[in-house]
């Protein structure tokens, strides 16, 4: 083109600068007025070229002469074609938007940033930035930055797309033509270099191979770049595939994956192959340490069930003192072997019908554990009377150990039948001209009837025939039964009343005195009746003083009276007055009079504050306590061949004695053979872990001996009834039948997760969930 | 409680628990999982009794006794939780993850706590592990509250934490003024070691206090760290040993080794000395803990198995209590002149060496005296809001002297003597107890920090603990954790993978690095870590600004 159809456009006027405001001003001028070919002669002036709309369609042509400012074609349109004949200052083409740009020379930090559109071809090096926050708008074409040189630093950072080219030659950093950290947050676009680099954004940008139409296209515009920027002569130099580079921006989804060492493999490459087999750990832990689940079965449970069946004592069972296991009675039942149970007490007591059935407050049902949830206890009175029918055991053979037992009482005549049954001869010497003791000769007919007592002492006398009646002892036969027999059990019982000094005691009916005179409907009482001691022996006497005649009866106590049960319940029925607290200060004709000086006015007044055993007999060997005899916990005295049960040793119910028999007669046993003496009470079973939601709350008394049976809670007991089995969520729990006809639960540890279930639903209390062994 | 049932003392009912365990008896499938999975056996499976009252209808007469009224019961089985102070829920929610149905959840009680009045059966004091139970208002704690108020806006060139490169590291060690240096430096004289590390440190949990699993996955990740991704990271080992294989490998100069007044494991430190391939990073002493001040470590008898037992150089199954102080250390000039000698002496002066505080109001006294003594690489301060494994909950919830004031001071101590650029210190306790660790470490380290010690954070982050300050779950000290960070029993370590944990290490890290960036582009700081650029912060609270003399902005 001539240079006479150039407009010129000067940035200096009458030797001033113009501001770049009035340039762009006559610019825009030109343009409007139909100028299409401008000549610029710049001065450091912002902004050239740019903005040129007003030509429409039509191409403009802009040549800059001497330096231009920063952002020479920002806005850039692409009718606009502009050519810098020299350097560029800063920020070529920002936000060019479709113009062509030719430097000749080097452009200046941020060449092409934000470019959208149109082509900067630069003929040197451009400085840092270039290319950056580029992008490609799909509704045109992608724009390009060509650079016949290097890039500086930061080259391409954030580029979003765009192609540039970088041709390395005679590049201002020989050895790296990209700059330092090109590529970083690139998300889009291409860069085609040739020449050595020093790295890029890894995360960002990936090399990629150059394809055969990446190829053609390179090769097909190099050609237009060199024609452009006046040096086609360099094309077969540059046009060499073999130089040539492709970066890429990785896609999102390649960069969420970053190339690095996955831990298992630095785990095994790297920890294990410098710590040695096993890792950290490996010489100090042998086992399996690979994860285990948060639920797990078999050794890795925390906890595992144990089927604790008859580990514990049941409730009704520890607070019977003879020990009588109740609960098995009831189970017995439940499995229709009613005889069984009725038998199965003969072990315990030779009088389960005379005591459980009539004269036993039964401790049993007091300690039962339905009585936790206020629920009635299992009536064992039922069964008790219902054991008359009890038949005695076949008994074994005697082992030639003899014992002589002093006192035909409840304990005496229990603990000859322990010792029987456990194969030891024991004969039995009484003073009295029958057996029985209290139970016979003191408690009122009204409370037990006297056939059920004679069949049970002559089923006694069935297992025992060695009995002395009427055989009061003294010190020197005591000496002659410790020569004739092993063992010797002193069950005398109590029979010197304890009396208080005051006066007119002479006139007191001793209690004991009276009941057994009243028993032989001998006793004798006038109308009114005062009782010193309201005990349940007061009681009794109570009962049968009015049973007698008495009209007005009184029972004195110096403390709120300790009677309690079926003696107070009688007596009270008898209409006899409890009073206390009252000291008596004299017995006269008129009555007791107290301390207070009132007289309570009586024909008969009758002492019942206790009595003490006669020991006269025993030897010095036997020490004694308080009038009584003193005994180890194995009903031992001081005297290792003489034991002492009953109310001789202390005062106490009849299941007392009768239970105190039982544990000497054992103790004898053991001892005897020469073992241990097995002491040990087996623990009750905790309450807390019988069910009783099962039963119904609502039932206040039972029919017969079954519905008793029935809602017993067998506790410590299983009672097959496969709840666990069916609760078990793994299906971990079988029943599991032994050869000898018993069987058990059995839970599989392979299916277990040690939830505890089975110990939860447990109506007996019989599972429980115990930590695991410990894991090394 | 039975029918006929007593109260005591401490009978307690649901209400009182600090944790309620909620069950839906329509979702529940009875699987056994939440029993099964329960640390402290909180719940049981219950029975129960369903009562249905049948009323005939009205018939014309009225109500006629024809139809009789009957009752119905129904058993049927729940979960039931036990009231008994033992066997209290803890509230880790262990039986809400593995309940198919999410039929049951722990909730906070919206009553006080009335079991606090009862964990002391026997005399007992409660001890517990985790940290401070003292949640932060709504607001967030001081650490939480400070600001990053001076941005770069135009008046620097802004940097961009993704595109710019940052020097983050840190130095721990001595550093003399540079004349004193250069003087050394010319008469080849003894110059105090000094590391380069990142300012993230994973403060000492000795093993013992942590399972063997969570231990190596905390190594693992930290040698990841190093070895994969150049991170500087370093890890103190605590007391209680460290075990033989990482004391002669490579690995071992990323860890900084731990001599607390029990001694544990040093023998076994001492026996490797000649087979170490590296240096350790440097050895922190422990003179005390943010969480216990004035308590010695405790290791109950039962985290002691064979194990631990050959690491730490004692026999199994013994209580190993640490006194509450070096028992031969009697003023802080000694325990300068002893400790921090002979502990430089065991690897020929090449180690740097330490001591770690807990927070007081006489920290000052001690930094002071560090200041006087050339061997002296750092001081750390443990503040109140450290973690432990076991602790007196009343040394936990009362003992301590809050880090951010106690931190300030000596800083400031520093800047008087001229000597901040000569002794790091760092800071601990509480970083990141309400999630936002890069911004409290920054807080830290804006305030004078050189860098900041994490415990109980990474517990969370690595491995899921869910302990928390409402008191969750808290029973590292029983060696119970549920997620098998603090116990010592297979059964329990086991549910934790190393690998995992040390993937979730780097995670942590990572993360916390591009935070730390976000923070300190804005304030155009790029070339080295802003210690004590306290013109950048500034708190809402008025009283908190003047303490810590920042700005006060509202």
């Amino acid at each position: 083109m001539n240079d006479q159809e150039f407009y010129r456009i000067s940035g200096i006027e009458n030797g001033y600068r113009l501001e770049s405001r009035i340039l762009e001003e006559r610019i825009q001028k030109a343009i409007a007025e139909g100028h299409r070919f401008l000549e610029v002669h710049a001065y450091g002036h912002h902004g050239i070229g740019g903005r040129l709309w007003k030509a429409g369609t039509e191409p403009v042509y802009v040549r800059i002469q001497g330096p231009p400012g920063q952002r020479v074609g920002s806005m850039g349109f692409p009718n606009t074609r502009i050519e810098i004949m020299g350097p560029a200052s800063d920020d070529v083409g920002w936000l060019n938007a479709g113009a062509e740009i030719v430097v000749h020379g080097n452009a200046a930090n941020g060449t092409a940033n934000a470019m959208a559109q149109g082509k900067i071809y630069v003929a040197g090096n451009i400085g840092a930035r270039g290319m950056t926050m580029t992008k490609h708008n799909p509704r045109f074409n992608p724009p390009e930055l060509w650079v016949l040189g290097s890039a500086g630093d930061y080259f391409a950072e954030f580029m979003a797309g765009g192609i540039a080219v970088i041709c390395g030659y005679n590049a201002q950093d020989p050895e790296n033509v990209l700059g330092y950290r090109p590529c970083v947050g690139m998300v889009g676009g291409k860069i085609f270099f040739r020449g050595p680099h020093k790295g890029y954004s890894q995360t960002d940008a990936r090399l990629s191979p150059l394809t055969d139409d990446d190829w053609q296209w390179l090769v097909d515009n190099l050609k237009i770049y060199l024609n452009a920027i006046g040096l086609p002569e360099l094309f077969d130099q540059l046009a060499d595939r073999e130089r040539w580079q492709l970066l890429v921006a990785r896609t999102p989804q390649e960069k969420r994956s970053k190339p690095r060492r996955s831990m298992k493999a630095f785990h095994q490459e790297v920890w294990d192959m410098e710590l040695g087999r096993g890792g950290l750990l490996g010489d100090l832990l042998s086992g399996d340490r690979s994860q285990v689940p948060v639920i797990a079965t078999g050794s890795l449970r925390r906890f595992v069930p144990v089927w604790e069946n008859r580990k514990y004592t049941a409730p009704c069972q520890d607070a019977c003192p003879t020990g009588i296991p109740v609960h098995e009675r009831w189970r017995l039942i439940r499995e229709g072997r009613i005889d069984e149970a009725v038998d199965l007490a003969l072990g315990y007591t030779p009088f389960p019908a005379t005591v459980c059935g009539y004269l036993c407050p039964n401790l049993c049902m007091q300690g039962c554990t339905r009585r936790a949830a206020n629920m009635v206890p299992p009536d064992i009175s039922q069964l008790g009377k219902a054991s008359i029918k009890a038949k005695l055991p076949d008994l074994p053979p005697v082992t030639g150990k003899r014992v002589a037992v002093i006192g035909g009482g409840p304990a005496g005549m229990s603990v000859a039948w322990q010792l029987r049954r456990h194969g030891h001869e024991a004969v039995i010497y009484d003073m009295r001209d029958s057996l029985g003791g209290k139970i016979s000769f003191h408690i009122p007919k009204s409370r037990i009837p006297q056939e059920v007592v004679a069949t049970e002492v002559e089923r006694i006398k069935n297992a025992i025939p060695h009995v002395y009646l009427q055989q009061r002892l003294n010190g020197e036969d005591l000496v002659q039964l410790k020569a004739d027999y092993d063992y010797i059990v002193v069950a005398v019982g109590t029979h010197k009343p304890r009396v208080i000094p005051i006066p007119g005691k002479e006139r007191l009916v001793p209690a004991l005195d009276f009941l057994q005179e009243s028993k032989k409907d001998t006793a004798k009482v006038g109308k009114r009746v005062v009782i010193i001691g309201a005990g349940n022996v007061g009681c009794d006497a109570a009962t049968e003083a009015h049973r007698l005649g008495a009209k007005e009866i009184t029972l004195i106590d110096v403390q709120q009276p300790l009677s309690f049960g079926k003696e107070r319940k009688a007596a009270e029925a008898a209409g006899a007055k409890f009073r206390w607290p009252c000291f008596s200060k004299a017995v006269t004709e008129e009555g007791l009079e107290l301390t207070t000086g009132e007289v309570i006015p009586a024909d008969t007044v009758i002492i019942s504050i206790g009595d003490l055993p006669d020991l006269d007999f025993l030897p010095e060997s036997v020490a004694l306590e308080r009038g009584y005899i003193k005994v180890n916990d194995i009903y031992q005295t001081t005297d290792p061949q003489i034991f002492a049960v009953g109310d001789s040793v202390k005062l106490g119910l009849i299941t007392d004695a009768i239970g105190a028999g039982r544990k000497a007669a054992r103790a004898i046993t053991d001892i005897a053979a020469g073992k241990a003496v097995e002491n040990a009470k087996q623990q009750r079973v905790d309450y807390s872990r019988v069910k009783l939601e099962y039963f119904d709350p609502r039932l206040l008394r039972f029919n017969d001996i079954e519905q008793c049976a029935a809602q017993c809670s067998s506790c410590g007991t299983c009672r097959d009834c496969g709840i666990c089995a069916n609760v078990c969520p793994q299906a971990a729990i079988s029943r599991k039948e032994n050869s000898d006809g018993s069987f058990e639960m059995v839970s599989d540890p392979d299916m277990c997760i040690g939830c505890g279930f089975c110990a939860g639903a447990c109506p007996c209390g019989v599972w429980n969930l115990v930590e695991n062994e410990p894991l090394e | 409680m039975f029918a006929n049932g007593i109260i005591t003392p401490n009978t307690l009912s649901v209400k009182d628990l600090l944790w309620q365990v909620h069950w839906d008896k329509e979702r529940c499938t009875l699987c056994g999982r939440c029993t099964a999975v329960c640390p402290v056996q909180a719940i049981e499976l219950g029975v129960h009794r369903k009562r249905l009252v049948q009323a005939p209808p009205v018939g014309e007469l009225g109500l006629s006794n024809a139809a009789s009224p009957s009752n119905l019961y129904q058993v049927y089985y729940g979960i039931r939780q036990k009231t008994d102070p033992a066997y209290a829920c803890v509230g880790c929610a262990m039986c809400n993850l593995v309940c198919p149905n999410g039929s049951i959840i722990p909730l906070r009680s919206d009553e006080a706590n009335k079991l606090k009045f009862h964990i002391n059966s026997g005399g007992q004091a409660r001890r517990r592990g985790g940290r401070r139970n003292a949640p932060d208002p709504p607001q967030g704690g001081v650490l939480d509250r400070i600001k990053f108020v001076r941005i770069s806006m135009l008046t620097d060139p802004a940097l961009d934490a993704g595109r710019h490169e940052f020097e983050l590291r840190t130095l721990l060690g001595r550093i003399l003024p540079p004349e004193e240096n250069l003087r050394l430096f010319r008469e080849e004289g003894w110059i105090p070691p000094v590391r380069e590390i990142y300012p993230l440190i994973i403060g000492s949990m000795s093993f013992g206090a942590l399972s063997p699993t969570m231990w190596e996955g905390l190594q693992m990740g930290v040698s990841y760290l190093n070895e994969e991704l150049g991170m500087p990271v370093r890890i103190c080992t605590g007391e209680g040993g460290c075990p033989p294989r990482l004391l002669r490998s490579r690995f071992l100069k990323y860890v900084i080794l731990q001599i607390a007044s029990g001694y544990f494991g040093w023998d076994e430190i001492i026996h490797a000395l000649p087979e170490m391939k590296e240096d350790p990073c440097a050895v922190e002493i422990k003179y005390g803990q943010g969480a216990k001040p004035g308590d010695g470590g405790l290791l109950m008898w039962y985290k002691v198995n064979k194990l631990i037992a050959a690491i730490r150089g004692v026999p199994q199954g013994v209580s190993l209590p640490s006194p509450p102080t070096h028992q031969t250390k009697y003023s802080i000039e000694e325990a300068v002149a002893k400790m921090i000698q002979s502990m430089y002496m065991a690897w020929g002066f090449r180690v740097p060496v330490y001591p770690k505080i807990s927070g007081t109001s006489t920290a000052l006294a001690v930094l002071n005296n560090l200041t006087r003594n050339p061997y002296a690489a750092g001081l750390a301060i443990d503040g109140e809001d450290g973690g432990t494994g076991a602790a007196y909950n009343v040394s936990m919830d009362h003992m301590g002297h809050p880090i951010a004031s106690n931190l300030r001071d000596c800083y400031l101590n520093l800047v008087k003597l001229g000597q901040q650029n000569e002794i790091p210190l760092f800071a601990g306790g509480g970083v990141g107890k309400n999630g936002n660790l890069a911004a409290n470490a920054a807080a830290l380290i804006m305030l004078g920090a050189s860098g900041v010690q994490i415990g109980k954070y990474i517990m969370q982050a690595a491995a899921g603990c869910v302990g928390s300050e409402s008191d969750r779950c808290n029973i590292c000290n029983i060696g119970l954790c549920p997620k098998g960070i603090t116990s010592q029993d297979p059964r329990l370590y086991r549910r934790l993978d190393p690998e995992k944990v040390a993937e979730r290490v780097v995670d942590v890290f990572l993360c916390f690095d591009t935070e730390l960036k976000k923070i300190v582009a804005p304030l155009g700081r790029s070339t080295s870590l802003p210690i004590g650029m306290s013109d950048a912060l500034a708190i809402n609270d008025y009283n908190a600004a003047e303490r810590l003399q920042i700005k006060y902005v509202v």
